[in-house]
């Protein structure tokens, strides 16, 4: 039996006063595409920090490879997060190699790795110009080639395609599409359910730090019994809280 | 290569490799050299422009009510002196340009110590020309009784004086003693100018741009911390070393030139006191000062939401080092003073007020050694509030981390 890549047990976080997460529980298969699911302020991108061993969990466990993640252990996970940017005044080659190095590749592995990644997106050509010469997409393919170097085995994309015209749109996805068929396990952080209608395999919507939705598309809709994602998302996020429907 | 290796290399070079960090260091030497040549040969110019002028004003009236004045001064200018009853008219011949100038010397001129110059023109350069050469008059007329040349240019221009200083029965140093421990203290302040700022915009710039989440990711809080100041301190070396060039060069051009560049307060390159301890302490200080103010720096740009208000909240640490200087004479002459003694504990001043007393060496070993293990303690209080701050608001990307939630437990 196929161990998970990603295991979330019983996981709470309190930041301050306030409880974030309660009692979360979900697994990711290798080489599936996992959407994670909520609006704003619902505890996606704290749970994703948890998992990365940023935040530490109030309780319960959170193991990547079955272990507990770290700063110093995390170089199997790609991560973009919703927040992201990229050294402005630093050129494209040297910030793509800087984060290869912090992520545990050579120099040489992280320059190679670069350059070959650059020719796949069409910007061999901006190697060597600073990052604020680059136009918003070609920034966010950048960041994309930072977030896959190194081979990971667990890709987290929060909102990969905002703000990306089709052509890089449809660019961006065939490179997560090759790389969840090489095996890598993606969590998908989007509010694009048409994304999640078309790429993920299992789902969890999350609402008020608490699993609402868990199981494979079909599933949760059959559980639903609705034929659309986002309808089911905004029946969630219009009823009153209730406790997780697991499927 | 560690993960530190990694983050203290990019974070060099990413500061090293921009064209502004070049164009700093060199202004500042280039334009204290180009002030200097330029106060010299403008000095030089108009000394030559002046008596080029002189040579013009033949056009001018001189009237002595004082009999203060030499007639033999002012024929020598190529003039004469006027009756003291044409005053009226020759005033009148002035405004109606019909002469050059008047200057007259009033019968007051030595309690009053004023006379009078009449123009008919408002040009800058022949208002000068006729005041140097009132002064002039003035002065040669005053010293002529002196007796010869080399009197008069001894009262004119005063005499330089050689300072022997005795201490405990022996000969001192005198200022020469204090210009090593001195520099410790000019190097505060350039690595204030340049590197601690760079802390500050290193931290907040990462977090402004949004590269925080993904840097750490990968690398913890305090390596990241770390990291980044020890490359600021290896920037500040390269900074020291460059200014340590330069002052190289000047020192070779001044031995060359054989001192005929004359160097202020008696100073003499080759009396310069190095007293290990004194250098010591002041090093010491130099780097905890610096590692401490860098800590709040980083501390202040973590807690912030972006580089403006970072910016605004670092300046209590710029005025906390340029307090001292309100009171460097308490500081360097009355080191019993209660605030001196405060301004030595308190963090944001004590860098620059331990480097000045030690410069001045009114500190002495015992204090020194309470001031640096004082600073110390301050030193890592600021890393570790800078930690803290730095985990709490690093991936706070729109607010203002409170001080109380810093020091909460």
């Amino acid at each position: 039996m196929t161990k998970p890549i990603v295991a979330v047990k019983n996981f709470s976080l309190t930041i301050g006063d306030k409880e974030i997460v309660k009692e979360l529980n979900f697994e990711v298969m290798p080489g599936e595409i996992f959407a994670f699911l909520g609006s704003n302020g619902s505890g996606k991108t704290s749970t994703v920090r948890s998992l990365l061993g940023i935040y530490q969990p109030t309780s319960g466990t959170l193991h990547v490879n079955g272990k507990t993640l770290s700063p110093e252990t995390a170089s199997i996970v790609g991560y973009l997060p919703e927040e992201r940017g990229l050294y402005t005044r630093s050129k494209v080659l040297d910030t793509m190699i800087y984060f290869g190095e912090l992520k545990g590749m050579t120099r040489d592995a992280a320059r190679d790795f670069s350059v070959s990644f650059l020719e796949r997106v069409e910007l061999s050509d901006k190697a060597n110009t600073k990052i604020k010469k680059l136009s918003g997409g070609q920034q966010q393919k950048i960041q994309l080639g930072v977030a896959i170097m190194g081979n990971p085995k667990l890709l987290v994309l929060d909102e990969p395609t905002k703000g990306l015209d089709p052509v890089n749109r449809k660019l961006l996805l065939d490179i997560v599409d090759q790389l969840q068929k090489e095996g890598t396990a993606v969590i998908y952080i989007t509010h694009l359910m048409e994304e999640v209608e078309r790429l993920a395999h299992r789902l969890l919507i999350l609402k008020d730090g608490t699993a609402r939705a868990y199981g494979t598309v079909a599933e949760v809709k059959k559980e639903f019994k609705s034929k659309s994602i986002e309808d089911i998302f905004v029946q969630i996020y219009k009823e009153k809280s209730h406790e997780v429907t697991h499927v | 290569m560690s993960k530190l290796q990694t983050v203290i290399r990019h974070e060099y070079l990413t500061i090293v490799r921009q064209p502004s960090f070049w164009i700093l260091m060199t202004a500042i030497p280039v334009l204290i050299g180009a002030v200097i040549a330029l106060s010299f040969f403008g000095n030089q110019s108009s000394v030559a422009r002046i008596e080029e002028l002189s040579k013009d004003l033949k056009n001018v009236s001189i009237i002595d009510d004082s009999g203060l004045i030499n007639k033999k001064v002012v024929e020598a200018s190529g003039l004469t002196l006027s009756p003291t009853d044409q005053t009226a008219t020759l005033r009148e011949q002035v405004q109606h340009n019909e002469k050059e100038a008047l200057i007259v010397f009033p019968s007051n001129l030595a309690s009053a110590r004023t006379y009078q110059v009449y123009l008919s023109t408002n040009d800058l350069t022949r208002s000068s020309t006729v005041t140097a050469l009132g002064e002039n008059i003035l002065k040669t007329s005053l010293f002529l009784p002196l007796g010869s040349a080399e009197i008069i240019a001894l009262a004119q221009n005063g005499a330089s004086a050689t300072l022997t200083v005795y201490e405990d029965g022996k000969e001192t140093g005198g200022i020469n003693e204090y210009i090593a421990p001195g520099l410790f203290v000019v190097l505060f302040y350039i690595i204030f100018a340049f590197s601690i700022s760079y802390m500050l915009t290193s931290v907040s710039e990462e977090k402004e741009n949004r590269s925080m989440e993904m840097v750490l990711t990968y690398v913890k809080p305090r390596t990241l911390i770390i990291g980044k100041l020890l490359a600021v301190s290896l920037v500040t070396l390269t900074q020291i070393m460059f200014f340590a060039l330069l002052a190289l060069i000047a020192l070779l051009v001044l031995r060359q030139t054989g001192n005929a560049i004359g160097l202020p307060l008696g100073i003499d390159i080759s009396k310069i006191v190095f007293d290990p301890m004194t250098i010591f302490f002041g090093a010491a200080f130099l780097i905890v000062g610096f590692l401490m103010y860098a800590g709040f720096m980083t501390a202040t740009a973590a807690a912030a939401p972006s580089t403006k208000e970072a910016n605004s909240f670092s300046s209590i640490f710029f005025i906390g080092a340029f307090i001292p200087f309100y009171f460097i004479t308490a500081i360097a002459t009355d080191p019993e003073n209660p605030i001196v003694n405060f301004l030595t504990y308190f963090p944001i001043t004590s860098p620059v007020v331990n480097l000045i007393r030690n410069t001045v060496d009114n500190l002495g070993p015992l204090q020194s050694w309470i001031s640096l293990i004082v600073m110390i303690g301050f030193m890592l209080l600021s890393i570790l509030i800078a930690v803290r701050a730095f985990k709490l608001g690093a991936l706070e990307f729109n607010q203002t981390i409170k001080l109380s939630k810093l020091f909460k437990r």
